[in-house]
């Protein structure tokens, strides 16, 4: 995640910056100030400027932090995450004409959930009042007892309940047979995750195995409908008279 | 042809790596692109002794080098990349057998030719699984040989038994397995694991000449002559474990069957007449190659239109033709062990095409594009997650089907990324000819080679012995060493070997 913000910001080397090295940490804070933040003027930013001088930089970083409002944070990860989301914004901010475009992919993430509150809202007829508060709570609570993270918006917390419990609580999933055989381990596979970031890798594989269970159910679908029709046109023959093997 | 002595030949050619080697303009006249090919050293040394031979003053006749070939289908108009040929590759009509090449079909000048695709269009190779063990089938192996024999007629001018008429046929050219799978010949499961579904949407019967259809109607359901077979085989190595699981392949010693067939005489009449009507395009849109057998037509033209239609229902016929033998093999297991093909879990591995041409996107220069891609004696090999591949292998890659030589050994690859990117998904299809078939006659004798079957305990069935030395694995090239090759080069990923234990042949 850093990586990727570190490159929507322009760093030259996103994939370089090392947490382990506090003299990297100290250029990258830097050319952050330099860059993007710009907080001080040239002349105040003497003392970040002492890379190769740790005792006066950490001085000079100590203020940059409480200069910055930065709330007080546990590790340099953190620090360092934080830091690039104050730049980000202030990118953001100087500018935001620029990113309106892509403000509209959320505005359809947003239809997104007025389509599911709608049809959820239909579902029930309009005898419920789904935004009221009883119902919301009740949401939240059915979620938490099913360990469905947390969604701003309860109705597309609803909606992932109802899949848990129609895979795997309602009575069909229940009576259904356990899959036997052993199972392909989820790392095992020749596919390349092209990211070399494990936060990313991991998020993809689970949203590849979606895709492919939901194709498995379409294919399957496929095929039983294949087989329906079958059972009407199918009408296998042989004659073993007709056949001649050549020489 | 430019004939120059061999060192002046050599310096066109470059090791750009380990296994694989660059063909520089020049090479022949009129490139468009560069060509390469991939070898190790043992592949590498026939490749250039071939090159060194036709150098000498003299020779004449026969056909030209294949790294000659591999440069003539570079110059023609619209390819794209490079002119690729496989670790199997051996001279051929026009294109080398074992040579792919991409045309662009938003160049209006791309041609297509029925050289790059070859006479046995969509011959190619299915593998069928069982949950049978060697133990359970050593023991009949000369019966369920026997059996094979009996259900699946082999050789020149033998005729199926599934009766099918005119319209019948017509109906099949059309559908591909879909016409299978209506028959019930063949399962669901099937058509989901073959290439392209087991249809080729844009066949046009109407293209294909009466004569076409007369050789091809008594034909559906054999499985021909030449290097065509169905083998009883058994899992000698898994080298994937997980890949091989997904393709129900659990462990050593489970038995296989694998047909190798194409479209029989039905191909071969499509191909023929399209290399007419194609000849006579060339002197119209006054198109010119380096070599007379690399007929071809523009895409867009009609003749060029005309014979992906018919090349289209030939490969269906081709999928009706292996759907068929199928069927037929089934019901031969399920007699021998008195049980029914479900039970013994007979069910479709794979089945790929690999003389074929394909409308296919890939990315070229960093931007999707629209390819037509020959591969003549070339297997598809695409990676995972590729939308074109069965959904049981999107982790695994596409499985490739490799078939040896008459009695070594056999191979299921997987395609890969690296293959994606360097050979448009393709990789080689079987071990390649060393030698023509008239000289294998000359130099082998037809019984040693069916003694030596014998020693190492094949059961075999053949139709014309006196032929079977054309097939002896002396004539060919070492399937082990492409494989491997094709391994190294990461243009696919070997996945299982397996070893005949029986061979039906033509």
């Amino acid at each position: 995640m850093l990586k990727l913000k570190l490159e929507a910001l322009g760093h030259p080397t996103p994939a370089d910056v090392s947490l382990s090295n506090r003299k990297e940490f100290a250029s990258t804070i830097l050319w952050l100030e330099d860059q993007k933040i710009r907080l001080y003027t040239i002349e105040d930013r003497e003392k970040l400027r002492n890379i190769d001088n740790p005792k006066m930089w950490e001085e000079g970083y100590l203020k940059y932090k409480a200069d910055l409002n930065m709330p007080s944070l546990e590790s340099q990860q953190e620090e360092l995450a934080w830091i690039l989301s104050h730049a980000v914004r202030l990118e953001f901010l100087d500018d935001p004409e620029q990113f309106a475009s892509i403000n509209s992919k959320q505005n359809s993430a947003q239809t997104n959930g007025k389509q599911t509150q709608q049809k959820i809202q239909s579902i029930f007829d309009g005898k419920i009042n789904v935004q009221d508060k009883a119902f919301i709570d009740g949401v939240r609570l059915l979620a938490s007892k099913l360990n469905v993270p947390h969604h701003p918006n309860h109705l597309l917390q609803l909606e992932a309940v109802a899949r848990i419990v129609h895979e795997r609580l309602s009575p069909a999933a229940r009576g259904r047979q356990p899959i036997v055989g052993t199972p392909f381990p989820f790392d095992k596979g020749n596919d390349i995750v092209s990211s070399n970031d494990p936060a990313l890798d991991l998020p993809m594989r689970i949203l590849r195995l979606l895709q492919i269970q939901s194709l498995r159910q379409l294919q399957t679908h496929i095929n039983e409908t294949i087989v329906a029709v079958q059972n009407i046109t199918a009408n296998p023959k042989t004659d073993t008279k007709l056949g001649k093997v050549g020489r | 042809m430019v004939v120059r002595p061999y060192n002046d030949e050599l310096k066109y050619l470059e090791k750009i790596s380990d296994h694989c080697w660059r063909i520089k303009k020049g090479f022949q006249p009129n490139m468009n692109v560069e060509g390469c090919f991939y070898v190790n050293s043992r592949l590498e040394r026939l490749m250039l002794e071939e090159l060194k031979n036709s150098c000498r003053p003299g020779a004449v006749g026969g056909f030209l080098p294949g790294v000659k070939q591999i440069a003539n289908v570079a110059a023609l108009p619209g390819i794209v990349g490079r002119s690729i040929g496989l670790p199997d590759i051996h001279s051929g009509y026009g294109f080398a057998i074992g040579n792919m090449a991409a045309f662009d079909m938003d160049d209006p000048l791309s041609v297509v030719s029925p050289g790059g695709v070859g006479f046995d269009i969509n011959c190619g190779v299915r593998l069928l699984r069982t949950n049978l063990y060697e133990r359970d089938v050593q023991p009949v192996k000369e019966q369920l040989a026997q059996s094979l024999f009996d259900h699946i007629p082999v050789g020149v001018g033998s005729k199926g038994i599934i009766p099918m008429n005119a319209r019948d046929l017509e109906e099949a050219l059309e559908m591909g397995m879909d016409w299978s799978l209506r028959e019930g010949y063949v399962w669901a499961e099937d058509k989901e694991h073959c290439e392209e579904y087991g249809r080729m949407l844009n066949a046009d019967p109407a293209k294909v000449s009466m004569r076409a259809k007369k050789r091809g109607l008594p034909q559906l359901g054999t499985l021909g002559a030449g290097n065509h077979y169905a083998e009883i085989q058994v899992v000698d190595e898994i080298y994937d474990k997980w890949s091989a699981s997904k393709m129900g392949i659990e462990e050593k010693g489970q038995v296989v069957v694998m047909i190798h067939s194409g479209s029989r005489g039905f191909g071969h009449q499509v191909a023929t007449d399209a290399l007419v009507q194609m000849e006579k395009a060339m002197k119209r849109d006054k198109i010119e190659t380096n070599d007379r057998q690399l007929a071809c037509a523009r895409i867009n033209s009609v003749e060029g239109q005309d014979y992906l239609k018919a090349m289209a229902a030939a490969a269906n016929f081709a999928w009706v033709n292996r759907s068929s033998m199928t069927f037929l093999t089934r019901q031969a297991f399920a007699k021998m062990f008195n049980t029914t093909p479900d039970d013994l879990d007979m069910h479709v591995i794979y089945d790929v095409s690999h003389n074929i041409a394909k409308v296919e996107n890939h990315i070229v220069d960093g931007k999707e594009r629209k390819l037509l891609v020959h591969r003549k004696g070339s297997t598809r090999a695409f990676p995972p997650h590729h939308p074109l591949i069965p959904v049981d292998y999107q982790l695994t890659g596409q499985p490739v089907l490799v078939g040896g030589t008459m009695g070594t050994c056999s191979y299921v690859l997987t395609g890969t990324e690296q293959g994606m990117q360097e050979t448009f998904g393709s990789t080689c299809h079987g071990a390649g000819r060393a030698l023509s078939r008239a000289k294998s006659r000359r130099n082998i004798d037809y019984k040693e080679v069916l003694e030596k079957l014998d020693q190492i305990g094949i059961a075999i069935r053949v139709a014309s012995p006196k032929l079977v030395m054309e097939e002896a694995p002396e004539s060919y090239k070492d399937v082990t060493d492409v494989v491997d090759t094709c391994h190294a080069a990461g243009i696919s990923k070997k996945c299982i070997k397996m070893r005949p234990i029986a061979v039906i042949k033509g």
